[in-house]
Order: structure tokens, then sequence, then C-alpha cells
């Protein structure tokens, strides 16, 4: 690994993104901005379509053609992604910073012996000079994610799910990137092989000392595995903290309601809130806060003016209204304010979320 | 996948029987039989057609026919053709088949190339003025009137810029004093076309087998050294020139069916591809980091090509009608021009004849088509 | 015109039924039930109409198509208002005063005359009316047996769906224009037999195949489910339920059946094996078997007006074919701009 030049690893400065399409122009990505150090497990968090595969897609300089980069920057290792040339790009990917994709039942290419898929990375990025050198580098990183080196020369659908998700984690391992995505690595797989491939690879990446961001929908995967967390509502990042902070204590509503809306085995025994309400159309955005619409405790403020970032210790929320006793708390009559929005809203939703 | 072959080859020789059968009640169909075209004809002697009514079982009761009937065109004999007499059906056909199958074969592996090469590249770059040109002058070949487009072919070439011969196979004036028949230079031709072949296929093998990145740049070259000793022998060999003149009268056909046809795979490849490039092992081959040509031909490309290659049955049939009407407008004497002039002088031993001929063609196409693609998919290689 | 597809699965409904004393409150209810449905079928129409329109070729073919109709009735109003049939009838007229035919094109005949001194501009269009009946007809036979073939071998499955499932790839592997050469050869054929033999094919082959296929997609729909559940038998499920919704994609096959049918006629009558009195394809013939192909240029009318036709109609009905194709499978439309 390079040694580390001064600042993070992976800095990202208001990334804000656009995709247009021909109902008007997505606001995909708001603003979101955080930092990744070396060995550092970040989770990003947050209901489907609320930007964090954006974000993902952004550190991967893998943006759909109509997506535009309407404001912000990434660096990594002091180096601004977004001012990379064609054939630099194609260098940085993969090489700097890789994924494990989403479905891993479709990210690997049916036609070809899985093995073969990786030397193709390996190859590409002339990691290893011959074929012979990259098929042993993939047979060690079949050992490292618990699969048979011998399976290298199967095709993706003599696998099981699991053993095609091992195979996608090596894959993302194969060129030694500075940093992995995982975005929602285990979704499709059953509870105990998801759980058994998070803690692998979790071990790797303390083995490794890699940094890696987790994308889930499910706040407790990722509670699980990561150092700090960010909750992501309509393309912005409204809560940011050490994962244990935030689920001791979240500051923002929505995260409250993220975490209500799952059992905590551990934890005490509290009622299972569910979200009212659709997240909002991206294309037009409600004003303010763009959770008000389904907040409990939105109030007028909320409708007219974005919140700005109210901290406690090291975390933050973007919130008017934050959760902690220690944030100015709502009086009675603005509650019950509140309420009423709430109970109208999920009336006009209807039965959604 | 042994299984499947087996299989694949048992219901090749069970259509093969429909088609046999469809044949026999097509002329049972139609009023009067054989013995009433041969009784018609003046030419035939009259013990001749006694002979032949005995051969076809005419007395005997319809089952038996039937039988005979098969038993006759699985021994390939179709009695004697009726325009060639007394050639039997059976010379007549050995001796055009393999002029269409050169046609047929040369033009189909053009027209796949181009039309898959084509299809990939508007699929990948949408809305630029290829797809828009492509589109149209492909679709326009496509349902373009295959006999008039033909014809302005001829005109242009062989009439106006006079590159080309006409038509036919050979040009009477080069063989007038050639001591060696037009099958037999032919038949060495199809020969060192099929050595040609088998000698890159095993080029392109050995080198793969090899496993070094370095050695596939050797391929081109050495098929190349290849091809270059086999002109030199045939320039040699004292009919060359005759071989030339069949080469000279076989482009133009084969140009013009390769230009109606190749539309169909660049369309099909076009909308297979533009449902590949969304899939998500694609956006993993760009993640990777892979050069754009390498994510578009080995990953988008390669996945696009199964769909076409299931639907290259309408192609291989378009392909056959197609070569028929070419060989018709370029009098090129194959199984198409056979069939029709069979059909014109009413020769109806003939007209089986091609048409079983004809029909086997396709059949085998087909059965190509599926080992293709069973080498193709291994998610089917390894059922 | 539409016709809510639902009458012949309901007892007592059947246009068949004797006028009775009518029953006022069913009968308003089922009208208004057919009332939504058209209200439905066309709202969706609309919908499917706007996507058609925004391609430009689409629209483009749509337009041919339209050009040709015109030509196809302008003839019988022409043969009625300024042409006299001696002179003008695309079979037995003839060109007098003219000093030599083929006559080059000129104010009195247009598109000239052909070798037998008649009308080429009468002749075409003459033969635009019988394109469309031609291609029309096949494709209409395709469409009822595919849509049926492919509903019932998807509903039934097993020994019914082998069957066809066979019977289609042996049609498939047949070369069509061949297998119509041979016919001529045993049969006269003439336009209306085509057309049949045409739309069997077409019918029992890969159209059966693909709405099969789409017909399968139909039948896991939970509304399917839930129409047998209520009682629904088998022919009313298959005849309300699955047919109606095979109808867009039975349409699209039908714009390719009207290519290939016009596109066969053409083949055979320019082989000379149709027994047809004219086409598009016997002008060529006519034409070619005169020799003035060859003429380059020189005799262009007699051969550039018939063959445009041909590749323009098939053209035009392919393209919009698959313009449709556009509409009815979202995945191939673009995605922005």
């Amino acid at each position: 690994m390079a040694a580390k030049i001064n600042g993070p690893l992976l800095k990202v400065e208001d990334l804000t993104l656009r995709y247009l399409t021909r109902g008007g122009e997505v606001r995909a990505v708001e603003g979101v901005s955080f930092e990744l150090e070396q060995g550092q497990a970040l989770g990003l968090v947050g209901e489907s379509g609320c930007g964090k595969t954006s974000v993902a897609n952004s550190l991967m300089r893998l943006l759909p053609d109509n997506a535009r980069l309407a404001g912000g920057q990434v660096w990594l290792r002091g180096e601004d992604i977004f001012a990379l040339e064609e054939d630099e790009v194609r260098e940085y990917r993969w090489r700097r910073v890789a994924m494990v994709f989403q479905a891993a039942m479709n990210s690997l290419d049916p036609v070809y012996k899985v093995g073969q898929q990786i030397v193709e990375a390996i190859e590409a990025h002339e990691i290893e000079g011959t074929i012979s050198a990259a098929r042993e580098r993939v047979a060690r990183l079949f050992r490292l994610v618990g699969l048979d080196p011998a399976l290298m020369d199967r095709y993706p659908h003599e696998f099981s799910g699991g053993m095609r998700q091992r195979a996608v984690i090596a894959m993302a391992l194969s060129c030694d990137p500075a940093v992995i995505i995982a975005d929602e690595p285990t979704t499709a797989l059953d509870v105990i092989v998801q759980d058994r491939i998070l803690r692998e690879l979790k071990a790797i990446q303390q083995q490794l000392n890699m940094a890696i961001i987790y994308i889930s929908h499910d706040i407790a995967v990722v509670a699980e595995v990561t150092d700090r967390i960010g909750v992501m509502y309509a393309g912005h990042l409204v809560e940011y903290g050490n994962t244990a902070d935030v689920f001791r204590a979240p500051l923002h509503p929505y995260t409250d309601a993220l975490l209500g809306s799952f059992p905590s085995v551990t934890g005490e025994r509290r009622p299972l809130a569910g979200l009212s309400g659709e997240p909002p159309n991206l294309i037009d955005p409600p004003a303010g806060c763009p959770f008000h619409p389904r907040c409990p405790r939105a109030t007028q403020i909320c409708q007219e003016e974005f919140p700005p970032q109210a901290w406690e210790g090291t975390q933050w929320a973007k919130c008017w209204h934050p959760m902690n006793a220690g944030a100015e708390a709502p009086s009675d009559v603005e509650l019950e304010a509140a309420s009423d929005v709430g109970i109208v809203e999920q009336s006009a939703h209807g039965e959604g979320g | 996948m042994t299984g499947y072959l087996v299989r694949r080859a048992g219901q090749m020789v069970l259509t093969l029987f429909l088609i046999i059968t469809f044949a026999f009640f097509l002329v049972q169909a139609q009023p009067g039989d054989y013995a009433t075209f041969y009784a018609l004809d003046p030419d035939i002697p009259p013990e001749v057609k006694q002979q032949l009514r005995a051969s076809f079982g005419l007395d005997k009761p319809l089952w038996e026919q039937y039988l005979i009937h098969l038993k006759n065109t699985v021994t390939g004999d179709f009695g004697v053709s009726f325009g060639h007499f007394p050639r039997p059906v059976m010379d007549v056909l050995v001796e055009r088949v393999p002029r269409t199958a050169v046609l047929f074969l040369s033009a189909t592996v053009l027209s796949f190339y181009i039309g898959f090469f084509l299809g990939k590249a508007i699929a990948w770059r949408r809305g630029g003025w290829l797809e828009y040109t492509a589109t149209i002058s492909g679709a326009t070949l496509f349902t373009v009137f295959t006999p008039a487009f033909a014809l302005m072919m001829i005109w242009i070439f062989a009439f106006r810029l006079g590159w080309l011969p006409v038509g036919k196979f050979l040009d009477p004036l080069v063989w007038r004093h050639a001591d060696v028949s037009a099958n037999y230079v032919f038949g060495q031709m199809l020969l060192t076309a099929f050595l040609f072949t088998a000698f890159a296929f095993l080029v392109l093998y050995l080198l793969k087998r090899t496993g070094r990145v370095g050695l596939a740049r050797w391929a081109g070259p050495l098929i190349a050294v290849g091809g270059v000793a086999a002109l030199f022998v045939w320039s040699f060999s004292g009919v060359g020139g005759l071989a030339l003149d069949i080469l000279k009268h076989m482009v133009l056909p084969i140009v013009t069916l390769t230009l109606i046809s190749f539309a169909g795979t660049m369309l099909l490849t076009r909308n297979s591809m533009l449902e590949t490039v969304r899939e998500d092992y694609v956006m993993a081959a760009r993640a990777k980091g892979l050069p754009e040509k390498m994510v578009r031909d080995r990953h988008a490309a390669r996945n696009a090509l199964l769909p076409v290659v299931t639907s290259l049955v309408y192609s291989l049939v378009f392909a056959i009608d197609g070569s028929v009407i070419i060989e018709v407008v370029f009098s090129w004497p194959g199984t198409g021009l056979t069939l029709l002039q069979a059909v014109r002088t009413e020769d109806l031993p003939l007209v089986m004849g091609a048409m079983v001929f004809i029909g086997l063609f396709s059949l085998l196409a087909h059965a190509i088509v599926d080992v293709l693609y069973v080498y193709l998919d291994p998610r089917i290689r390894y059922q | 015109m539409i016709t809510p597809p639902n009458y012949p699965g309901i007892p007592g409904a059947s246009p068949g039924t004797p006028p009775g004393p009518p029953d006022l409150d069913v009968g308003n209810s089922r009208f208004r039930l057919a009332l939504a449905r058209i209200r439905l079928a066309w709202r969706s129409f609309r919908g499917a109409w706007s996507i058609y329109l925004e391609s430009r070729i689409g629209v483009l073919s749509l337009l041919i198509i339209g050009m040709f109709a015109l030509m196809a009735v302008a003839h019988p109003v022409l043969m009625l208002t300024i042409w006299d049939s001696g002179t003008y009838d695309p079979v037995t007229g003839y060109a007098f005063g003219q000093s030599q035919q083929p006559a080059s094109p000129s104010w009195r005949h247009p598109l000239g005359t052909d070798p037998l001194g008649r009308d080429v501009l009468s002749q075409l269009l003459w033969s635009t009316r019988s394109e469309f009946v031609l291609g029309i007809t096949a494709a209409l036979v395709t469409v009822a047996i595919a849509t049926t073939v492919g509903a019932v071998a998807a509903y039934y499955g097993g020994i019914i769906d082998a069957f066809f499932m066979r019977l289609a790839d042996l049609i498939i592997a047949l070369p069509g224009i061949s297998l119509l050469i041979v016919l001529s050869a045993l049969f006269k054929l003439n336009l209306f037999y085509l057309a049949l033999v045409i739309g069997v094919l077409g019918g029992f082959g890969g159209t059966a195949i693909i709405l099969k296929s789409q017909a399968l997609s139909i039948k896991v729909k939970p509304y399917i489910e839930a129409a047998r559940v209520a009682g629904g038998g088998h022919f009313h499920i298959i005849l309300v339920h699955i047919i109606p919704n095979l109808l867009p994609l039975s349409l699209l096959y039908m714009m390719f059946t009207v290519t290939s049918a016009i596109f066969a006629e053409a083949v055979l009558s320019f082989l000379g094996l149709l027994d047809v009195r004219m086409s598009w394809g016997i002008m060529i013939h006519t034409a070619n078997t005169g020799g003035y192909l060859m003429g380059g240029t020189r005799y262009w009318w007699l051969v550039v007006p018939a063959g445009a036709s041909i590749t323009l109609l098939c053209s035009a009905f392919y393209m919009g074919g698959r313009a449709l194709d556009e509409v009815v499978n979202p995945r191939l439309r673009r995605r922005h701009d």
C-alpha cells in the first residue's frame, strides 16, 4: 500500500449529482460530504432511491451517460478523481476503488469461467506479468474468501448464491484497491450465509487494513461491521457519526424511524415504528427539509428552510429538531402540530412506505 | 451434451421423414400422378415408361407407393429427370448442390459477420448518424425486392463498369480448350477452401492452447502464409486460370446475397445488445477498468450473440430463399435454378428431389446452429 | 371499430341469442362494463400511439402506407372519371397513338407504357389494391391462427403445446419461397390461395412460438387465477383474458406478415409462377422476359416504379412493425433525450 499523503484516504466534499431524464432533472445527490481513513469501515444507509448507489458510482467514476456532476469534489489520497482523463479513469477503477456489486448473481458474466473473469481484471491492470501468475493470484484470493481454488474453472451458473458472493469479493480484492465499496453485498442471500459472509468480509478488511464502504438499506446489517455510519435521505446525508453513537442515540428523526423499523434482539424493547409515506419525488423535492412531510416533529420552519448541522460530540444531523435532549426540544404545541401534519401527509400518501 | 446431440440428430431424422412424407402427399394431392406426367412426354420411349411406372409402384395400393417413395428417397433414387432425360435426378443434383452450398455458405458467413459487427456498433453508440444510416439502409436492403436489386447489381457491375461477368457459372471462351471438367476444378477449389479453413482453425486453436498472450499476435500472419501457399500451389496447377474464372463468376452473386441478408442479423444484434448493455456484468466489466472495446466485445456483444444465434434459423431460411432468387437472376446453376427450371418444365421428379435437398439443407443448417449455440452458451453445454 | 371482446364467453350474450325481452338491469351494467372497457382500451391506445409517434421512422412508414392506400383508391376513381377503359385498362388496354411500345413517359401516360402498350401508371395503381388485399388477408389468417395456437398451447401445455411447437419448428426450418415455388408447380396458385398458404405457414410457424411465450407470461398473472377461481371456463379465460392481451403483439406480427406476403407475391410473379393478371411482380416479369432490363436506365419506367413500390411498401410495413415493437416491447425504448 502506498504511503498516506497528508489528509484522509478518501475525502468527499459537497458531492452533488443530477440525472437528466424525460420528466426533468433528478436531484439524486445533494451536497454529500464525508471522509474515510485507511482501515476504516463506513456504512451508508437509506431507503432505495436515496442516492447511496449514486454516491458509490461517483466514487467509481461509473456514472450513466445522463448523469451530471453539479458540484463537489472527491479526493483519493489527495488526487481529485473527477479531474482524471479517460484512460486514467480506466487505470483508477478497480486499482484504487473496487466494488462488490449489489447483485452478485448478475455481476458475473455467464459465459466465462469465474477465474477467467478475475484474471481479466488482473491483466487489465498489469498486476501480474503472466497468465499463470495471475491465476496463482486468483487461487490465493479464492482461499482468502473461503473458496476452493479448483472452482476457478467453473462457470457462474455452477456456483451457489453464497459462492458467487465470495467470488465477487475475491474479484474486488484482486487489484489491491485502497477502497472497497460493498453495495448491498448480501441482500440476495439467506440470513445465515449473509451473516457469515459479512463477518468474513470484515475479517478480511481488518487483516488487509483496507477502507470499506458498506451500502445498504438495512441499518442492522451495516451496524455490525462499520465504525462510522451515514444516513441518507432524498440525496442528502442527514446524519453522520460513530456507529455506536448513532445506534444508541440517533439525532435525526429519520434515523430514529429507520432504527425503529428493525427489531433489536439485544437492545431494549420498544414498539416497532414503521415509516409512513414515501420518499419524495427527487425531480421536485419538497422545500426546506426534504423529510418534513413524513416527520413527526416537523414544524413551520422545516417546510421553509433546509436545516443546519446540529452537533452532538462527533455526531451530527441536519435537522431543526434533533432527537437528543441536549438540543432544543420542541414544545408540546409544536409536537401536536407536527403530528397533525404527519396524519395529513399519511392520508395523502395512502399506505405507501 | 452427447445426449443433447443424439436427441437433436433424432429430431432431424424425424423432421426429414416428415418432409419426405409431405412431398409424397403433395404429389398425391395434385391432379394426375407421375405416370401421367411421363405419359405426356413424347421423348421417353414406351418401355422406359413402363419401367418407371414399376419403379414408382404406380400400380400398387397407396400405402405401398408411400413405402416405395420412402425407400427411394432415402436411397437417393428420385427417378429419372424429365427435363434432363435420361439423367437420373440424383445425378443432376449431385452436380448442382455444391454450387448452391458455396454460394449460400460464403454469403451467410459474410453477412453474419458484417451484420453482427454493425449491429453491435450501432447499439453501443445510439442516436449517431451510423445508427440512422445503418438502420435505414439495412432495412431497405432487407426488404428490397431481391430480383430487382440483383438485376441492378448486374447492370452496375457487369454492364456499366464491366468489372465482373454478367452471370452463369463460367465463361465458355475461357474453357474452350480446357481438358478438365468444370466439376473437377470446382471440386478442387472446394477442397482447398476446406483445407484452408481447417488450417486457420487449427492455428487459432493451437495458439490459444499455449496460453501466452503474445503468441495470439502470430495467428494472422500464420494464416496468411497458409493462404499464400495455397495460392502458390494453384497458380502452378495449370488450372488456375479456370479456377479464377469460376471465382470471378462467384463474386457478384455472393456480394448481392450478402447485402440483402446482413440486415436481419444487424437489427437483431442491435436489439439484443441493447438489452445486454444494461446487464450488471457489463457494468462490472467497466468497473473492473477494462477498456471500452473489451467491455463491448468480450462482454456485451458476446452475450448479445446468444439470442442472435438462436434466431439465426430465420436468417438461414431467408438466405436459402435469397439464394434461390439470386441463382435464378444470375443464372447460377445451383439447386435453386434447377428447382425453378424443373417447375417451369413440370419436371416433377426433379422438383421433388430439389425440394428434399433444400429441406435437407435447411435442416443441416439448423442443426449446425443448434450445436454452435450449445458451444457458445456454457449454461446449456454442461447440463 | 372497437368491439368489446367479452361477449362470446358470457352465456346468453352471444350474438346468436334470439331476441327476447331485454333484461334491462343486467343489460345496462353489461353495457357500462363494455363502455368502461372501451374507454380503457382507448386510453391505452392513446398512450401507445404517442410513443409510436415519437419514432420518426414509424411515422414515416405510416405516411408511406397511407400514400399507397390513396393510390389503391385512386385507380377506380380515375377509371370512372378521366381514364377510358380501352386505353387505360391495366391488362387489356392499349395505348394507341404511340409510335412504338414501350413508350416513354408523356402527359397522356405519366409513367409511359409497357412492351404490350399498356399504361404503366394504371398497372401500378391497380396492383396496389391487390397487394393490400393480399397482405392483409395473409396477415389476418396468420394472426387468427397464431393467436389461437399460442393461447391454446400456453394455456393447456403438455402434449398440445409440444405438438404445436414441434410443428412450428418444422415450419420455421422450411424456406418459404422455395416451398411456394414447388407448390406453384403442382397447383394453380392465385392471389387468394397464395395469401392462404402464406397465412397458414406464418400462423403455425414462428409467430405462434412468439405469441405462445407471451401467452405464457399472461397465463401466470393473478387475474387469470382470479378468473379461474371465479368459475371462468377454459374457453372463457382464453377468449376473454388471454387473447385480448395477445393482440398488441399480434398486431406487430401482422405488419411483418404483410411484408413477407407482398414480397413472396412479387418474387413468384417475377418468376412467372403465379396465376395473377397483373401485379408489381408481373410488371417486372414482363419487362425482364422482354429483355428490357439490360437496357439499363433507358427503359427505367418499366422497372423502377414497380420495383420501388415493392421495396417501399415492404419496408414501410417492416419499419412500421419495428417502431411498433418499441411500443409493445418497452425494453427497446430509448431511455433519455
